[in-house]
Order: C-alpha cells, then sequence, then structure tokens
C-alpha cells in the first residue's frame, strides 16, 4: 500500500508539469497584456517598450524556459496588477475560498444524507418524485442566476443576510448555500441510488427477515454500506466547488481564490493565473488521494497494490 | 472495528467544522465597524450606515484598486481611492475648470520651460514627516525618469526639478509645456514622502502607504475591502464627518445594487441603466450622476481604397446616426450628443460643437448615391463588449440606423485585448467603436488621437491645416492662442467628419439618501465634498 501512495505522490510531478505547460499556452495564445495595462491613449511606443520590458517580446520557448525555471525555485513571478509576488497573493486567498468551501460541503451533506435516504425508503412515492425533482432542479439551476435570486429574496426583501462580502457568520450563509445546492443536488441522486441499490442486497433482507426494526435496517446496515460512494464522491466535488467558487465568489463579492482567477482571466495577469491553476491543481490532487485513502479505510475489502 | 471507522470519520469532520467556524470568527473581529452598515440595514433602504456606525461611509466599488504605487498605474478607480490619501501640488477646480492650490502655495511661470513653486508650510505626512521640496523633487523625478513605470510617457517632458530651499522649487521642461498644471495635478502627481520611503524602502512604503490627505491608510484586503481613517492633523482641517471610509469592492452590478438598496453601503459606483429607475424609485436611495469626460465615438478607416476614405460616405454614416435616439433607449437620456471628442471642462473646449448633432436620413441618401454606393454599401464595425456604457447595444443601434440608408454594416464584438492589438496591428476595418477618456483636461490629448503619423496604416487621417494648428498649440505658452488653435483645429475636424462622434457618456453612481454627493466629472471620489444629510 504504501508504494502505491508513493507511485500516487510522484505522479503528481508531471500532471502539474503538463498543467503548467497548458496554462502558459492558453495564457500566451490569449493575448497580450500589455494592452489591458495601458490606457487607450498610450501611444505604440509605450505599449513596446513595456512589452520588452516584460521580456513578452522573447519567443514563446524561451519564454517557457525562463517561466518553469523561475517555478522551480517557487518563483511564480510577480502579479503586474498588484506589483505583488502572485504566489503570496494566491495563497492569501486560499483561506476565505476553503471556509466557504467546507461550509458548502456541510450543507450540502446536511440535506443530501437525509434526503437521498427519504426518498430511496420512500421509492416511488410522491415524497421521493419531490425529492427527485428538486434534486434535478437543483442541479440545473446556475450559481449565478441562483447567488442574485437569494440576494434579493434573503437580503433585499426579507433583509435576513448581509448581500456580500465577507465577516461574520451571516455573512458566509447565502454563498455557501448558492455553492451546495448543485453539489447538494447530485449527492442526494446518489445517495438515493446508492440507498436502493443496499437495500434490495440480501442481507438487508435477512435483516428485515430477523425483525430488526426499519430503523435499525436502514440506517445501520444499509445506510452505512452506501456511505462508500458518498465519501469519496463529496472529496471527488473539489473540482466541482473550485468551479462554483469562480462564479459565487464574484456574485458575493467573496475575497477568494476565484474571484481573483475570474479577475486575473479578464486582467490577463499571467503570474497569478499561473499560481492560481497550480495551487488549485494540487488541491484537486491532494483531495482525490484522500478520498483514494478513506475508501480503503471505510471499506477493507479494497486494497492498494 | 466498523465502529471506530465511523468515529474517526466524524472526528475530521468535527474537527473541520471547528476550524471553519474559528476563521469565520477571526474574520467577525478583524472587519469591525465597517460591516455595521450591512448588518444593520436589514432591508430597510436608506437607513444605511446611519443605522451602523454614523462615521463610517462605505462605498462600494465594481474594481479593486490596483497598487498604492501612485506613479505606477493608469486606473481611474485606483486614483479615486488615492486621492483620499494624497495630495497634488495643485487640484483642477471642477466648479471653474482652474488649477488651484492644493500642496503647493503659490506658483508661477519663469519661462517657457521653468516653473517656479512654493510649498504651504507646515503641512506633515501621516507619519509625521514634514512636507519639503525633496519630497517633490523624488516624487516627479520617478514617473520622469524611470521608464518602466506606466505614468512615464505623461511625465518624460519634465526635465528636472530643481530645490531652491525647503519649501521652494522650480520645474524644468525639456520644451515648453503649456498643459504643465493639467500634467501635475492627475494620476502619477501623487507627492510621496522621499525620507520615508528611503528609509524603509518602496516596498515597505506600499504595504504601509503613507501620504498627506485627509485620510490615512488602515489597511487592504485585496478584493474585499481599503479602509482609511481620518487624518488628525490634516493640513486643511481634520473631516469632521467621517472617521473612517471603506472602499468595498463588488464587482457584480446586481450585488452592488442590491448592497445599495438595503443600505449595506452609501454610494455605489457605475450603475447600469437597467437599475437607475429602481434605484430613483427605491425609498432612501437615488442616483447622482454627471457628465464624465468619456466620449464614444466611431473610428472610421480614411485609407486610400476603403470606402470610408470618402468624405461623403463618412458624412453620410454620420448623418444617419440619430444621437438622441441612442441616448434616448439605450442610456435613459443621460448621454450628450457631440460633435466634437474635447468636453466641457477641458483646455481648448468648442462649445459650438457640443451638445448637438447632425441627423438628416434624407441627404445621408444622397450623399451615399453620390459616393457611387446608391446600390448599398456593405461595411464592418468593430465594437468591444462590456468595456464602456451599453457599447454593445450601441453598435447594434448603429448598425440598425444605417441599414435605413443602404449601409449594411457587419458588427463584430470583440474581446477587449484582442480588440487593441487588431487595431495595432492596423487589421481594423472600416469602423470600430471607443469611448475615449483625458485625464489631463486638456485638447492635446484629445486631438491627439487625429494624428497622421501615430495612425499610419490604421487610419490614415490626414489635414495639413489641422496638424499645422494643432502642431502650433501644442507649445504655444499664450494660452488665449492656443485655446483657439485647437477650437480651430476642431471645426476642421468636424467639417471632414473625421470620425462620427457619438456622445458624451454620464457617470452614474447610486447614493444613500443618508448621504450629499455630487459626483465631478474626473471620475474622482471626493471623500471630503461628502457629508451627511440632515
Amino acid at each position: 500500500m504504501n508504494n502505491y501512495f508513493v507511485r500516487r505522490i510522484l505522479q503528481i510531478i508531471p500532471v502539474l508539469f503538463i498543467i503548467s505547460f497548458i496554462v502558459f499556452t492558453l495564457v500566451f495564445v490569449a493575448g497580450d497584456p500589455v494592452s489591458l495595462m495601458l490606457p487607450d491613449d498610450a501611444p505604440p511606443e509605450a505599449r513596446e517598450e513595456l512589452r520588452e520590458t516584460m521580456g513578452l517580446n522573447e519567443p514563446f520557448v524561451v519564454q517557457y524556459i525562463t517561466y518553469m525555471g523561475n517555478m522551480l525555485q517557487g518563483d511564480f513571478g510577480e502579479s503586474y496588477r498588484f506589483n505583488q509576488p502572485a504566489l503570496d497573493i494566491v495563497l492569501d486567498r486560499l483561506p476565505a475560498t476553503m471556509e466557504l468551501a467546507i461550509f458548502a460541503i456541510v450543507i450540502a451533506t446536511a440535506v443530501a444524507i437525509p434526503l437521498g435516504i427519504w426518498s430511496a425508503t420512500k421509492q416511488n412515492t410522491s415524497l421521493d418524485l419531490i425529492a427527485t425533482g428538486a434534486a434535478v432542479i437543483g442541479k440545473a439551476m446556475p450559481n449565478f442566476w441562483l447567488g442574485i435570486m437569494l440576494i434579493l429574496l434573503f437580503s433585499v426583501t426579507l433583509g435576513m443576510f448581509p448581500v456580500s462580502g465577507r465577516g461574520t457568520a451571516m455573512h458566509v450563509i447565502l454563498p455557501a448555500v448558492t455553492l451546495a445546492t448543485g453539489i447538494a443536488a447530485e449527492m442526494t441522486r446518489l445517495i438515493r441510488s446508492s440507498m436502493l441499490d443496499s437495500l434490495s442486497q440480501d442481507y438487508v433482507r435477512t435483516a428485515r427477515s430477523k425483525g430488526l426494526k426499519d430503523r435499525i435496517v436502514v440506517y445501520k446496515h444499509a445506510f452505512r454500506n452506501s456511505l462508500i460512494p458518498v465519501v469519496t464522491i463529496t472529496f471527488l466535488q473539489t473540482s466541482t466547488l473550485v468551479g462554483g467558487t469562480l462564479i459565487t465568489e464574484t456574485v458575493f463579492a467573496w475575497p477568494g481564490l476565484g474571484q481573483l482567477l475570474i479577475q486575473a482571466v479578464n486582467t490577463r495577469d499571467m503570474a497569478i493565473v499561473q499560481a492560481s491553476v497550480f495551487i488549485i491543481a494540487i488541491l484537486v490532487i491532494l483531495m482525490n488521494l484522500i478520498a483514494d485513502i478513506l475508501y480503503r479505510f471505510l471499506d477493507p475489502r479494497i486494497k492498494y497494490n | 472495528m466498523k465502529k471506530k471507522r465511523i468515529y474517526f470519520f466524524l472526528m475530521v469532520m468535527t474537527l473541520v467544522l471547528i476550524l471553519a467556524a474559528c476563521g469565520s470568527t477571526d474574520d467577525a473581529g478583524d472587519s469591525g465597524t465597517e460591516e455595521s452598515g450591512a448588518e444593520e440595514g436589514e432591508g430597510t433602504a436608506g437607513e444605511g450606515t446611519a443605522e451602523g456606525n454614523n462615521n463610517v461611509l462605505t462605498i462600494a466599488l465594481g474594481t479593486d484598486m490596483v497598487s498604492f504605487d501612485v506613479h505606477n498605474h493608469t486606473n481611474t478607480s485606483t486614483e479615486a481611492v488615492h486621492i483620499n490619501m494624497f495630495n497634488y501640488l495643485v487640484k483642477r477646480d471642477p466648479e471653474s475648470g482652474e488649477y488651484v492650490s492644493d500642496l503647493a502655495e503659490s506658483f508661477e511661470a519663469i519661462d517657457d520651460t521653468t516653473w517656479e513653486f512654493k510649498l504651504k508650510e507646515g503641512v506633515k505626512f501621516h507619519n509625521g514627516e514634514a512636507l519639503d521640496s525633496e519630497d517633490v523633487k523624488y516624487s516627479l523625478e520617478r514617473p520622469a525618469n524611470d521608464d518602466t513605470t506606466l505614468e512615464h510617457i505623461n511625465y518624460e517632458v519634465i526635465e528636472k526639478i530643481e530645490v531652491i530651499d525647503d519649501l521652494t522649487f522650480q520645474i524644468h521642461t525639456a520644451t515648453p509645456d503649456p498643459a504643465l498644471l493639467n500634467r501635475i495635478a492627475r494620476m502619477g502627481s501623487a507627492i510621496l514622502p522621499s525620507q520615508y520611503i528611503e528609509e524603509n524602502g518602496f516596498d515597505h512604503f506600499l504595504s504601509e502607504p503613507v501620504g498627506t490627505g485627509p485620510f490615512q491608510f488602515n489597511e487592504w484586503v485585496k478584493d474585499d475591502r481599503i479602509v482609511l481613517d481620518v487624518y488628525e492633523d490634516y493640513f486643511e482641517g481634520v473631516n469632521e464627518e467621517w472617521e473612517q471610509v471603506v472602499f468595498r469592492v463588488i464587482p457584480e452590478n446586481s450585488t452592488r445594487v442590491s448592497e445599495l438598496l438595503t443600505g449595506g453601503v452609501d454610494l455605489a459606483v457605475n450603475m447600469p441603466p437597467s437599475e437607475w429607475d429602481r434605484i430613483e424609485n427605491n425609498e432612501g436611495t437615488h442616483m447622482a450622476q454627471e457628465t464624465s469626460n468619456r466620449t464614444m465615438m466611431l473610428f472610421v478607416r480614411h485609407t486610400e481604397g476603403w470606402p470610408t476614405a470618402d468624405k461623403k460616405v463618412r458624412e453620410a454614416l454620420d448623418l444617419a446616426i440619430d444621437n438622441n435616439a441612442i441616448s434616448e433607449n439605450l442610456l435613459s437620456g443621460r448621454a450628450v450628443p457631440t460633435i466634437t471628442r474635447v468636453a466641457p471642462g477641458n483646455f481648448g473646449f468648442n462649445e459650438e460643437l457640443y451638445d448637438t448633432y447632425n441627423y438628416d436620413l434624407e441627404r445621408a441618401r444622397e450623399l451615399l448615391e453620390e459616393a457611387g454606393y446608391g446600390d448599398g454599401l456593405d461595411i464592418t464595425l468593430h465594437s468591444p463588449r462590456g468595456r464602456y456604457l451599453q457599447d454593445a447595444e450601441i453598435a447594434e443601434m448603429v448598425a440598425g440606423m444605417w441599414s435605413q440608408i443602404g449601409v449594411n454594416a457587419t458588427v463584430e464584438f470583440m474581446e477587449w485585448s484582442s480588440f487593441v492589438d487588431m487595431r495595432n496591428a492596423g487589421e481594423n476595418k472600416d469602423v470600430y467603436l471607443l469611448a475615449l477618456g483625458n485625464s489631463m483636461f486638456d485638447a492635446a490629448n484629445a486631438l491627439d488621437w487625429y494624428d497622421y503619423e501615430r495612425f499610419e496604416g490604421q487610419i490614415d487621417y490626414q489635414n495639413e491645416e489641422f496638424e499645422s494648428l494643432v502642431e502650433a498649440a501644442e507649445q504655444n505658452m499664450d494660452l488665449e492662442e492656443r485655446e483657439q488653435q485647437y477650437i480651430e483645429a476642431q471645426e476642421i475636424l468636424a467639417e471632414d467628419v473625421a470620425h462620427p462622434v457619438l456622445h458624451q457618456e454620464s457617470i452614474n453612481i447610486g447614493v444613500s439618501d443618508f448621504v450629499n454627493y455630487t459626483p465631478t466629472i474626473d471620475e474622482m471620489i471626493y471623500v471630503e465634498t461628502i457629508t451627511k444629510s440632515e
């Protein structure tokens, strides 16, 4: 098993190289940051001068080698927008995004587990229909629309929560609910089908035939066995979460990594884009690794060779 | 065994929850008074900060400021924050448009290339350091000499600053510069504490900036908020109205509007036209609007071989646009139609070409026929999307208006940096749409966009009479004559229909009834001018 994990960790290195190459290429192809740095009325000489200073006139390969050389020393370059090392800025924002993501996962889990079990045990009743219908709607609603609607209802009309920003616990609720909705929807459907699968197993039939209470059969026997895919999926949601934070953080003016990345892309702040994607990639890989470890932990039948 | 595993899992989740909760509590403590407005608003629009802390002013910006490096940015919204922490030597009086004293007590031109200034006595930086001529020398020579600073291009005309004594100094320019006062009363001219920077380094200054302005730095949480505290020893007297100013960064338009409506912020910039009525009709908020120094226009190609090289075609395109209809339908009547790029309040403004437009469909059709396009004309109109107020909608509407005279315009929307690249590479086609500002408030900057050499291969507009007038005006120290030269130059441009000009945009700020605020044409937010309403 140890060998397996060492191998998995070593695999991270080429993945990160490939990711950094793809992002570098995309940013390079996307256009020239100088156009966005200077005002409309800047003369062409000023543009040329700045391009030269920033080393943007060098060929692609030279720029990439310079970039990789610096990156290997932990230097992602300086954000031209903030005139500060990109990695410091990205790491500064990480806690805000983590806070939002953790709250979202907790909300999603708290909603999805009872809803999934409930709709599985009441399969094909109108309650089940409502739960699965709600899950479809939840998954189908775009984050930005849901976020704006929640603001209009709970902040503007009812005045229950602050509109935007990060600060008190009240600030995190609306963005976390926005982010959690899609994930909760997916988890509900997964728990439902996983529960249905467990409930039709022989051991459940045996448990029932022993005359065990329905509650014990459902929660102790069936649910515990349905938990394995749920835990895995929860951790694998990291990339969905990151995608969600890009939109949610912008709508709620949440000062996290998502908002930073969106603005960096808009302003061609390449150093920030590179550093953000790199950190996000590490996070996603780590979460997948943790999912693997947990998977084995929850199901001793799984062995890694 | 199984139980243990479940407990382990539950423990991890609990730990995660506790960590998250701790993070949240800490932040609540950090954010301090700023949150009071947001929390207390409770949907009662307009009560705003009045309900929270009476002395904290909260302003919602659409984008974060970029840096405290005052010489190394070209961003209006950044300067709108800086202006409250730093001072220039002179400032533009928004009412009269005259340049009046700020840090400088007096100033006069000694000869064509030398200006002498005397600083006010007793001005202190936020760290207690006294302002002297060395600070000015450091602050103005940096953008003038350092070609890596983004403002260098606007300051390179400054040759050197000669210190005469502690409070007196001279600015020497390489060539006569009649617009020197305009130049040093805008972004890039803030006076910094040279001693503080020398002792601690520029990076330290960037994280702990120090200026002479009415407010001093408290904290900057990037993409979230900038907090400034009132400065007790401000040389023009402490601001009695506000103890603290919080600039919050809220990129999403609808969220910014919601914050205003719920009283979370007192001022919200860049309100989209679709929200103006909602803000006006909401109890407790209103719109504060003012014409900006940004003019939207259509740049046409004069290069030989292009249809728009023919004056008749350009005139037909101009006559077919109902500028008033654009303003009324897309901008709630807040845009001012104009024929010149130079707006009121700018040196060299030509009043006769402002607040008017040419519209005559019949004549437009005739001109097109005369130019040989009676059977129709196909052209391409390039436009950015989302960069300027209603830019894409305006481009569509213009194309629709042109179709009435038989001009079939294909509108191509482009992402901004590709749009700029296209222009720089001279790959632009018949027409492109731009809205240009002018922080210098001088016709020289506005009319530089008609310069042949600068846009050779991209625009190719050339008129010798225009060029000789502008050239003569550029270094003309006789201001009356210079003004006349620019006025005449604009008449030539209008006569040539060099580029059809659409309108002057408006500044659109949502304001809580709790405060009094009047926007200024330069788009700066002078907190000193904002007061609590009775």
